[in-house]
């Protein structure tokens, strides 16, 4: 406004209408009086400042969070995080050169000091943060509540967390087994720390390990299961294929003591295969192992019930591999292998979980090298069944495995009763035929007879009657007719 | 036992040892009655609480020194032998049990044997049970044989019956006792720093932890 009314006045200062910054060209009121190549670089700079200030919103407000949650649960808290954050700059840039997350728990005492690596390693961390979908923020909120009951250590908890959390993200490149490798670190050393540190008795610390492995693994799960670096994939659905060719395999030739006839075992059997099968839904190492056991637990019911026994390996197992192939569980192998490379090990080598996990695997281990002499059969047999030439159910229809489903025995029932119709039907037409035959060897034998009789007393014909043959020669006395009228023709 | 209370509540030096023991052998050589027997002292009774006898576990307190056993039975069926491996891996013990009516078992331990110092090497604590001991009559597999069988393989022997309960509370504790020491060699050496850091992870775990409040003498083995 100023500008306009200055132009339309007498007199204009000639500087007036320079550039501001006194580059000796013109300035413009669009570009706040600067000539165009002084706005450029003037405006470059306001852009940068202002990314510069929403970082520093974002870093404080971060700072802010946490300073909170620390405050929360001890009073010199503060002075433990400026550390931290001090601590984490430094890991952070280290992380990004070594492999392994050992050394966050090195007390180093060589500090962090190229700046300008600190604050570019910096960046990313709020990128982490904000890739947060419903599930783990809910997961991160019980994780924060859980820690609050343990003060101090788990405030040291929350910080190592957060720092493996970002350190994997920087690893999301390396090979899976790598990764794998720092999660199984990252687990050891934490259980450490909290052992001999924070003298944690030792259920407190599997109970607290167990929070961690859910807090992380729900975030890198997207990341780590079923990688595309790997051929786990592939291995899923060799294996699903396996299992489907596999379809005829009855529990009789695996020898599994489940008798499914009795309906609190079928019972049993469905809920096992259930709970195989939701294993894939989960996202937790743990949650994984849980529902193997759950459905361990369901098989041993089952075989504790038709064998009236407890049930030892001898009859677990196999009942498991038969449950296995029944349900042909979604990405078995990926599971496996995720549960392998990153559930927590304590859990995973000697618990109860990690007992059912491992027959899990040798379910899967047997149905892959699975051959004829294993299911006591022929070798041709097997071959036949392979190929879907034959099923051994059709075969014995009679004593069809009692674990078809209800539509499937009702085929069979069906298919029985047709072939059995078909029976009865072919039945009626030979009947019919012979019906048929006899009817015709009826006629004939009557015709015959006929014939017989007719031959035994012939019919004779007799001559015709003279009399009678006379009638047309009796007109004798036609000269005594008149003589018949003869047509007469009239003239005019 | 006597010994497994040993030194008792006064030993505050919290560790707890977890081992894993997995028991080897053929189908009917009374693998599951020999465990049923152990932790819940039972034999063919109807009042087995377990629901299954296939993971058991025991604690135990043997001269002060809290152990956690858990029992790995496998599956025997000749056609699950290729499995072995999945099982017996990061074991610290191995129970290999035969039938002394029946040689085939014996020979069937052999094997395991074999495979077990092969995949494991000497870390591995085995012992070869002889079960059924109350069939004498019908023993198929002589003392002497066995005996100098296990002792060729640096394998205990032992003979056990899970019907009269003979020998197994010893067999289990013997075991126990061979695995802390395996352990006590292994954190030596480590101390020493001549293993790497992350070799220990998968084996045996060492848990500091509380004094067990342990009501002196029988300890969890009180059985008669």
């Amino acid at each position: 406004m100023s500008l306009k009314s200055e132009r339309r006045g007498i007199h204009v200062d000639q500087s007036e209408l320079l550039c501001k910054k006194g580059c000796g060209y013109y300035g413009n009121p669009a570009w706040q009086g600067f000539c165009s190549k002084c706005w450029r670089e003037e405006y470059h700079k306001a852009r940068q400042k202002q990314i510069q200030e929403d970082w520093e919103l974002a870093e404080r407000l971060q700072r802010e969070e946490e300073e909170a949650f620390a405050s929360s649960q001890s009073s010199q808290g503060a002075q433990s995080l400026t550390f931290s954050k001090f601590e984490e700059k430094k890991t952070n840039e280290k992380t990004r050169k070594v492999t392994t997350v050992k050394r966050f728990f090195s007390a180093s005492s060589r500090v962090g000091s190229k700046k300008a690596e600190i604050q570019e390693a910096k960046a990313p961390s709020p990128s982490i943060n904000r890739q947060t979908s419903i599930e783990t923020d809910r997961v991160s909120k019980e994780f924060i509540e859980f820690l609050k009951t343990f003060h101090k250590t788990g405030q040291e908890v929350y910080k190592q967390t957060k720092l493996f959390l970002e350190a994997m993200h920087y690893k999301r490149d390396l090979s899976i087994e790598e990764q794998s490798e720092c999660t199984q670190d990252f687990y050891q050393n934490v259980a450490e720390r909290m052992q001999t540190r924070g003298k944690v008795p030792p259920e407190k610390v599997e109970k607290i390990m167990d929070h961690i492995e859910k807090y992380i693994m729900t975030r890198l799960y997207k990341h780590v299961f079923c990688p595309e670096t790997t051929d786990d994939e592939k291995k899923d659905l060799t294996i699903q294929k396996r299992i489907r060719a596999l379809h005829w395999v009855t529990p009789q030739m695996l020898c599994v003591p489940v008798n499914e006839e009795i309906p609190e075992v079928s019972d049993m059997v469905v809920k096992a295969i259930t709970d195989i099968i939701e294993m894939d839904s989960k996202r937790v190492p743990r949650d994984k192992l849980a529902c193997v056991t759950r459905c361990s637990k369901h098989v041993f019911s089952a075989i504790k019930v038709t064998k009236n026994e407890p049930a030892s390996a001898d009859d677990f197992l196999p009942t498991l591999i038969y449950i296995v192939l029944k349900g042909n569980p979604p990405r078995l192998q990926s599971n496996i292998q995720y549960v392998t490379r990153f559930c927590n090990p304590s859990r995973l080598m000697t618990g109860e979980d990690g007992y059912y996990f491992t027959n899990l695997c040798c379910a899967v281990a047997f149905i892959e090298k699975l051959d004829a002499q294993s299911l006591n059969l022929s070798q041709e047999d097997f071959d036949r069944y392979m190929s879907g030439q034959t099923s051994p159910r059709k075969q014995e229809s009679e004593n069809w495995s009692p674990d078809a489903c209800l539509g499937v025995r009702q085929m069979y029932k069906n298919l029985d009763l047709l072939s059995q119709l078909n029976e009865r039907q072919e039945r009626i037409m030979s009947e019919a035929k012979k019906l048929e035959k006899d009817l015709i060897d009826w006629t004939d034998g009557i015709a015959k007879e006929v014939q017989d009789i007719v031959e035994k007393c012939p019919l004779e014909i007799k001559p015709p009657n003279q009399s009678l043959a006379a009638i047309d020669s009796e007109n004798v006395e036609n000269d005594k007719l008149p003589p018949p009228l003869q047509p007469q023709v009239y003239a005019g | 036992m006597a010994a497994a209370g040993g030194g008792g509540s006064g030993a505050a030096a919290g560790r707890a040892y977890s081992f894993k023991v997995v028991l080897l052998g053929e189908g009917c050589v009374g693998k599951t009655s020999l465990v049923l027997r152990y932790c819940e002292n039972k034999f063919n009774d109807k009042h087995i609480t377990t629901l299954q006898a296939s993971f058991l576990t025991k604690k135990l307190n043997i001269g002060g020194k809290r152990v956690n056993l858990a029992i790995w039975d496998t599956a025997g069926q000749e056609r699950f032998h290729a499995l072995g491996p999945i099982y017996y891996r990061d074991s610290n013990g191995a129970i290999l049990v035969y039938d002394i009516t029946d040689e085939d078992s014996f020979q069937k331990v052999k094997n395991w044997v074999k495979e077990l110092r092969k995949m494991l090497g000497n870390e591995i604590c085995l012992c070869i049970v002889g079960n059924k001991i109350d069939l004498e009559k019908e023993r198929h597999v002589s003392i002497q044989e066995a005996e100098s069988y296990a002792e060729s393989v640096g394998a205990k022997h032992y003979h056990t019956s899970a019907k009269q309960n003979k020998g197994i509370e010893e067999l289990f504790l013997d075991l126990c006792k061979r695995m802390i020491e395996t352990a006590q060699v292994d954190e030596r050496a480590k101390g020493n720093g001549s293993s790497p850091p992350g070799a220990a992870r998968r084996g045996v775990q060492i848990i500091d932890d509380e004094p067990q409040v342990q009501s002196g003498g029988g300890g969890c083995c009180s059985s008669g």
